[in-house]
């Protein structure tokens, strides 16, 4: 085992402003509320603009509040941003004074170097405050980044910034999965010359191969336990799906069983109970379901000849990409009512999608000729927003679980 | 050669005499009871030298789109490298499955792997021990063409055979 472990190439990329790069359209609705930030207090010198910079930029890209400025906005928020002795100091006070209600006043605290992480913090807290919803401000997307023709991993902030390479792979990988404890993420990498999973570390900077049986082994998805993975592998034959235990005893138990059909791209349900893949066993790659024991597997997609690369978000639907009239979109699937809804446009393809936290926003890789960037959808409207701007092929995205 | 393997060629052996001329649109209609499909893969480990020119570098298979399923042109490719392989019996041989680059890049790893294995099981219907006979699948990963049209993919959508020493 221990040739397999490999240390890992930490390389701040660009620091990177993503403020300013797409116009949005928020659609008109109940759940949007105007917040007023103006009073917010800021020290001269500092990190302080960019601390404000950030906290705007996450505000808005919650997709729950817009920014204004000219009074009579629903909720207010009052504070600042101070440095002394290295360190960082946030307060927050936020009201709606109409209402009479104040929904908090906190103090954070961080090193001095930590403005963005301050501001990531404050949005989630306004988020939760007003909206009693996760935020998402805080979490990380990580995907495969193409910068000279050959594929690594890389990591950034939900805002697109901080962007870093996390291996040297330089070769093929793909199929990126965060664990749910969002201390590690696996993925399918020839870097050992065959297509293995490993899992990155992400404290420990460190990759271990976990599966390297003969064939294929590709696509893991990491259970909600966090002690079991499901993953494509053919050493029996044909690609099927397995479950490894991830533990010290390991062990593998078989979920599929189609000698004439190719499975790949499980997803654990929320509960941990069911397994969304695909499976071309019916002539065509579309979606099914199954429990953990690899009973009573049921087709769930019978709209158009290819439904691919699902995610079970935490919400209860299944993000998938769907071939429709010559187009990949996102669509968003109700597993038991069977009822889908379209979440991407189709002015181009968008593919592998991946749920965020908040169970609202959606990260997927959208392609125009045959050039593959990074998109954040909102699932409840608006505009895709691209995560960054930078050279290269951007693919396979996945955002943390928190 | 495993007590295991040894029987799985004799049945397959077998299982070329009984499929012979079954039409069947599965993907190894050339080996049409599957005998062999589920063969256990063998040991990485068993690989040694690659050969860097050989004759079955002519023979490439290709495929469908979104399939995996041996077309009859493609029938005669298979027979001559089981035929070289029988020939240079101690040659290990990989099959290297490939996709075009349209669709999902994940699922494009199981059809590639498909594709390679439909290859093996055609192989295995001639008589061709499953421990010789491995799989690699690139995916989408490795176009020959890097142009974006029909002919293009109709090129990439394969099977390449390397052979090892």
């Amino acid at each position: 085992m221990k040739k397999w472990v490999a240390t890992i190439t930490l390389v701040v990329v660009a620091e990177m402003t993503a403020f300013g790069q797409d116009v949005r359209i928020v659609r008109p609705g109940m759940e949007i509320s105007s917040i007023d930030i103006s009073a917010f207090r800021i020290e001269e010198g500092g990190q302080g603009a960019l601390f404000l910079r950030t906290l705007e930029s996450d505000l808005d890209r919650s997709g729950w509040f817009v920014l204004s400025k000219r009074g009579g906005a629903a909720i207010t928020l009052d504070g600042s941003y101070s440095e002394s002795a290295g360190r960082a100091s946030v307060y927050g006070d936020l009201n709606n004074r109409a209402m009479g209600r104040n929904f908090f006043r906190k103090t954070f605290d961080d090193r001095k170097t930590a403005a963005r992480k301050l501001a990531h913090q404050l949005a989630d807290e306004i988020v939760r405050a007003v909206k009693n919803a996760p935020g998402i401000a805080a979490t990380r997307i990580a995907m495969v980044g193409a910068r000279s023709g050959k594929k690594s991993v890389y990591l950034c902030d939900a805002d697109g910034s901080n962007l870093v390479q996390l291996t040297k792979d330089d070769g093929i990988c793909l199929a990126l999965g965060w664990a749910p404890d969002g201390r590690s993420l696996v993925y399918t990498s020839y870097t050992g010359g065959f297509p293995d999973v490993y899992r990155i570390d992400l404290d420990a900077n460190r990759r271990v191969a976990l599966s390297k049986f003969p064939g294929l082994n590709a696509c893991a998805d990491i259970a909600p336990n966090g002690s079991e993975m499901a993953l494509t592998l053919s050493k029996d034959g044909n690609p099927d799906l397995y479950v490894m235990g991830l533990g010290r005893r390991g062990g593998l138990e078989r979920l599929t069983r189609t000698p004439h059909a190719a499975e790949a791209s499980p997803s654990w349900s929320p509960d941990g109970k069911r397994v969304v893949y695909v499976s071309d066993q019916a002539g065509t790659p579309q979606l099914y379901v199954t429990d953990r024991g690899g009973r009573a597997a049921k087709r769930v997609t019978f709209v158009g000849n290819e439904n691919v690369a699902p995610d079970w978000g935490p919400n209860g639907a299944i993000a998938y990409s769907s071939r429709r009239a010559g187009r990949y979109v996102v669509y968003a699937l109700d597993p038991d009512t069977q009822v889908e809804r379209q979440v991407s446009g189709a002015d181009a393809d968008y593919e592998d999608p991946s749920w965020a936290p908040d169970g609202r926003h959606i990260v997927c890789a959208r392609k125009v000729n045959y050039h593959s960037e990074i998109y954040i959808l909102d699932s409840k409207g608006g505009n895709p927003i691209r995560l960054f701007r930078m050279e290269g092929e951007w693919t396979s995205p996945a955002w943390s679980p928190k | 050669m495993t007590k295991r393997t040894f029987l799985s060629a004799a049945v397959c052996g077998l299982g070329l005499v009984l499929g012979a001329g079954c039409a069947s649109d599965d993907a190894s209609q050339l080996n049409p009871e599957g005998i062999g499909a589920d063969a256990p893969l063998p040991v990485r480990g068993a690989l040694g030298e690659l050969i860097a020119s050989h004759p079955l570098q002519s023979q490439t298979i290709y495929f469908d789109y979104d399939s995996a399923r041996i077309k009859d042109s493609e029938t005669p490719k298979i027979q001559a490298a089981a035929k070289h392989l029988i020939e240079n019996f101690r040659v290990q041989c990989e099959l290297e499955g490939h996709c075009d680059e349209r669709g999902s890049g994940e699922y494009n790893m199981s059809l590639g792997e498909r594709r390679a294995q439909a290859v093996r099981a055609g192989l295995i219907g001639f008589g061709i021990e499953a421990s010789k006979l491995h799989t690699k699948s690139f995916g989408e990963e490795k176009p020959i063409d890097p142009e974006h049209d029909e002919s293009a993919w109709r090129k990439n959508r394969r099977v390449e055979f390397a052979l090892y020493k």
